[in-house]
């Protein structure tokens, strides 16, 4: 971006062009599917989708243990239940090679998936 | 051989007025550029081979260089970058196709420039500031706290809990920036679209389409929110031509 195109800024250059960068450019988030690469692509793609739905299914949870509408037994069960299913991610991850960066796909204009 | 298009321009009754802007121009890797004509819509065209067309910086720079120089003196639709089509004679059909679409869309951004507003912020200490102020509330408020057991599941879903309510804290104080500029802007009658959260650090990438002589009116409405705002960081850029705000389905 040239700088006659900046009207206004309160930051140093060097740090938005840094920030910019990580928006419009995210190349290691990405998936890249090959034919030299299907089955850790796969994997990266189905364990992007899992991840997903965990942290979906986390976030409802945090919900409602925060409206109060729980007991503190069903507080106790679910912790144990998002606990182990984050564990279990873990271990996948590992199985895989994969980061939680991995999983988080850039969606191009729709910026990363989670 | 195919035809790659940059933008499709509003020529009205002057299409000569384009013809001779484009003959002073060069396109990607020093192609020329000329113009397809329907009516009183022109689409701005190179050729070129599809299989020199790479996506890399050097060619997107070229290809906005071009759309930014048409977009001094006319009013235009930007194409995505790679937007190729095999024959003029497909290219007239396609804008006969979707004329009045793409006259909606030229009027919708005539005598119009985009701008582009992203707000960063250190995210550490935006949360520590958020956590200390809702510590504050919470002990204004002298809401009893519930009696929790003590287990190693408790403490996860505390933990958690914490993270999610810290993540719930910066979403409403980003929809409170976002409040905050919806009402400079729309003094302005300006169109917008916002993106929360596209990075931890740039809690909002926005973009405005509003008229060009009220440029100045923004920087100043940009200037006071970051004055309310002190300790985020304001980047505004633009004018650039309406890369953000063309809505067509090419049938």
């Amino acid at each position: 971006m040239s700088e006659n195109k900046i009207l206004f800024n309160t930051g140093s250059l060097e740090e938005i062009s840094e920030e910019i960068g990580k928006i419009t450019n995210n190349e290691e988030s990405r998936l890249k599917l090959t034919p030299d690469n299907a089955d850790s692509g796969l994997a990266k793609l189905v364990l992007t989708l899992v991840e997903l739905i965990r942290k979906l299914v986390e976030k409802q949870a945090m919900r409602r243990v925060d409206g109060g509408s729980l007991t503190e037994e069903e507080i106790e069960r679910l912790g144990e239940t998002l606990m182990k299913l984050e564990l279990k991610m873990e271990e996948l991850k590992k199985h895989f090679n994969l980061t939680d960066r991995d999983l988080n796909i850039n969606l191009g204009p729709l910026g990363d998936l989670m | 051989m195919e035809m790659m298009i940059y933008a499709l321009a509003s020529v009205k009754k002057n299409p000569e007025k384009l013809n001779m802007l484009l003959s002073r121009m060069k396109g990607i890797s020093g192609a020329g550029i000329y113009a397809v004509n329907f009516n009183e819509i022109s689409a701005v065209v190179s050729d070129i081979n599809r299989a020199d067309l790479i996506a890399d910086r050097s060619n997107a720079l070229e290809y906005a260089e071009v759309i930014e120089t048409l977009a001094q003196q006319f009013t235009l639709l930007p194409m995505r970058f790679g937007s190729l089509m095999e024959s003029t004679e497909a290219i007239i059909k396609m804008l006969e196709r979707n004329y009045n679409e793409i006259q909606h869309n030229l009027q919708k951004v005539e005598s119009k420039w985009e701008f582009g507003l992203k707000i960063f912020c250190d995210p550490e200490k935006l949360k520590a500031e958020l956590m200390a102020k809702s510590e504050a509330d919470i002990k204004t408020s002298a809401k009893p706290t519930p009696e929790t057991r003590n287990s190693v599941y408790r403490d996860y879903v505390n933990n958690k809990l914490k993270e999610h309510r810290l993540e719930e804290l910066i979403l409403t104080y980003v929809d409170s920036v976002i409040a905050e500029l919806t009402g400079h802007l729309a003094r302005l009658n300006a169109v917008n679209k916002f993106k929360k959260m596209a990075t931890a650090s740039t809690i909002i990438d926005a973009v405005f389409l509003l008229d060009k002589d009220k440029k100045g009116e923004l920087i100043q409405a940009v200037e006071a929110l970051q004055k309310h705002y002190a300790g985020l960081n304001f980047v505004l850029t633009g004018p650039w031509p309406p890369y953000n705000f063309v809505e067509i389905t090419i049938k």
